[in-house]
């Protein structure tokens, strides 16, 4: 419980910040539109059967691109004043830190969803299938962006508070999110093919997303401050050249 | 150094926090090595060296934001392999930054960590009654942290940590950005949060101000404590070997070396 009431206290925090200066959400929002400019101006004369594997690819990509950018941006607001350590030295569980920081993250990616699924929904025909199974939509884009905010909030955490450079986020998360973008893109072609296995689909996800946030949640600790406990020198021989200067 | 040679009285109880044979090493550069510290309660220990001795550092491993790589760090008379949340609670760590939220008022960022904190079931005093007492005006609470001049955001970051009653205040330059009359303020405060009982290790180039307040004080160079003085007895030889450091240091450009005795 007190890990939830300081993940709320933390994400209300966020909220409050966010909405005096909309930062991340213009962002990431304005980002999301030209993004879907790109793709029409692109795509839209491609045949309904050449279409319809676009949409996943560019649902995905979307939100990719604008994940790492929110990624980025909300752990920019701890870096440029260091507050995330004044965090780490209060008395607040580190997993409650996570909770909050990926919640927002969460949170501005399906803001952005709502722009983007129906801007492709209107823009390509191969979309229409996304005003049809609303529910199952909104699952699926909940369930790929968690697993994607999942590990990319452990990451950009990392670097938050190691001093690494943004641009090496970019690099760590792409791979590292694969399996759950290519998980997306299968249950999306499900969802637009209406593919009678789709709730399987969507459970293969939500199993993928539980083990994502359980690993994310179990090594944000160590990423943060580091692994393992000290150990005394004796059992550490590369240490043993850290002389001690004797007292005067 | 021994840790006990580090220790005012050997009589006194099990230290607040303590460290043993604590080495830590970015890479290839050896930042700590071997560092023995013990910090009594009711004390203020004085934490002095040149820029780039290791004193971050060192706060980082008390306040639990890094973990050694090699030797044992107490917490409150226990072994504190990790610095869990409970151990978090009776600790407070100001660094050289304020770390405080520019987006939001100081009130804000106040009742922030004082909402965490009751969150746990613990309690904080009044950050009223701290920010009174360092000088800051209750007016330009609600003014967002941006408008805020270096002084007074060090002043918030200050009354968040005392907020909480800590045992143990890691303080790293907390005299940076405070005008002559705040860092008299905040040294009234730290002599009430030692009589309060509270172990406080300070860092500082204000010479003058860490041997008006202090019960010890201790030299860091290039990662080792090499020097220790108390309030009384070799004070002369630490001024002395201090200057020489100070002297001798690469970029400070902040201290003179101090008057000797």
């Amino acid at each position: 419980m007190r890990v939830v009431r300081q993940a709320v206290l933390l994400l209300r925090s966020e909220l409050r910040q966010e909405l005096r200066d909309f930062e991340l959400l213009l962002s990431a929002g304005f980002f999301t539109l030209v993004l879907l400019a790109m793709f029409y101006l692109s795509f839209a004369s491609l045949p309904v059967k050449h279409s319809l594997p676009a949409v996943p690819a560019m649902l995905w990509l979307t939100i990719a691109f604008v994940g790492v950018l929110t990624l980025t941006r909300a752990f920019d607001r701890e870096r440029e004043a260091d507050t995330l350590r004044a965090l780490l030295a209060a008395p607040v569980e580190r997993l409650a830190i996570y909770l909050a920081k990926a919640a927002l993250c969460l949170l501005v990616l399906m803001l952005c969803c709502l722009v983007l699924v129906p801007g492709l929904w209107l823009m390509f025909p191969g979309g229409a299938a996304f005003a049809e199974q609303p529910g199952q939509t909104a699952l699926l884009v909940l369930l790929g962006c968690g697993g994607y905010v999942a590990v990319g909030t452990l990451f950009a955490a990392g670097l938050a508070t190691g001093g690494g450079k943004n641009t090496l986020l970019f690099i760590i998360l792409y791979p590292l999110t694969t399996p759950i973008l290519l998980y997306a893109l299968a249950t999306t072609r499900a969802l637009l093919d209406r593919h009678p296995d789709l709730p399987g689909f969507l459970g293969q996800m939500a199993a993928l997303d539980l083990i994502l946030f359980a690993l994310a949640a179990l090594l944000f600790e160590t990423v943060l401050v580091g692994a393992g406990v000290a150990h005394r020198p004796r059992d550490r021989p590369r240490d043993r050249n850290l002389s001690r200067k004797p007292a005067p | 150094m021994s840790a006990a040679a580090l220790r005012p009285d050997a009589e006194q109880p099990a230290p607040v926090a303590a460290l043993t044979g604590v080495a830590q090493r970015f890479g290839r550069q050896v930042v700590l090595r071997s560092v023995d510290l013990e910090l009594p309660a009711g004390t203020i220990v004085g934490l002095v060296g040149a820029n780039g001795a290791g004193k971050t550092t060192l706060f980082s491993i008390l306040a639990g934001l890094l973990q050694p790589d090699a030797g044992e760090r107490h917490l409150f008379g226990s072994p504190a392999d990790e610095v869990d949340a409970a151990a978090r609670a009776r600790l407070a760590y100001v660094a050289h930054a304020p770390q405080l939220y520019a987006g939001l008022s100081a009130r804000e960022n106040l009742a922030l960590f004082a909402d965490l904190r009751r969150a746990c079931g613990l309690t904080t005093r009044p950050a009223d009654e701290v920010l009174l007492a360092l000088g800051l005006p209750l007016a330009v609470l609600d003014r967002p942290l941006a408008t805020h001049s270096r002084g007074m955001a060090q002043r918030v970051a200050l009354a968040r940590a005392l907020a909480g009653r800590p045992e143990l205040l890691l303080l790293d330059e907390p005299f940076t950005a405070l005008d002559a009359r705040g860092r008299e303020q905040l040294a009234q405060v730290l002599l009430a949060e030692r009589a309060r009982g509270a172990a406080i290790l300070l860092s500082s180039h204000d010479f003058d101000t860490l041997l008006a307040i202090c019960d010890r004080v201790v030299l860091l160079e290039r990662g080792a404590l090499v020097r220790s003085a108390a309030h009384e007895g070799d004070r002369a030889e630490f001024r002395r070997s201090a200057a020489a450091i100070w002297q001798a240091g690469p970029d400070d450009p902040v201290s003179p070396a101090p008057d000797l005795c």
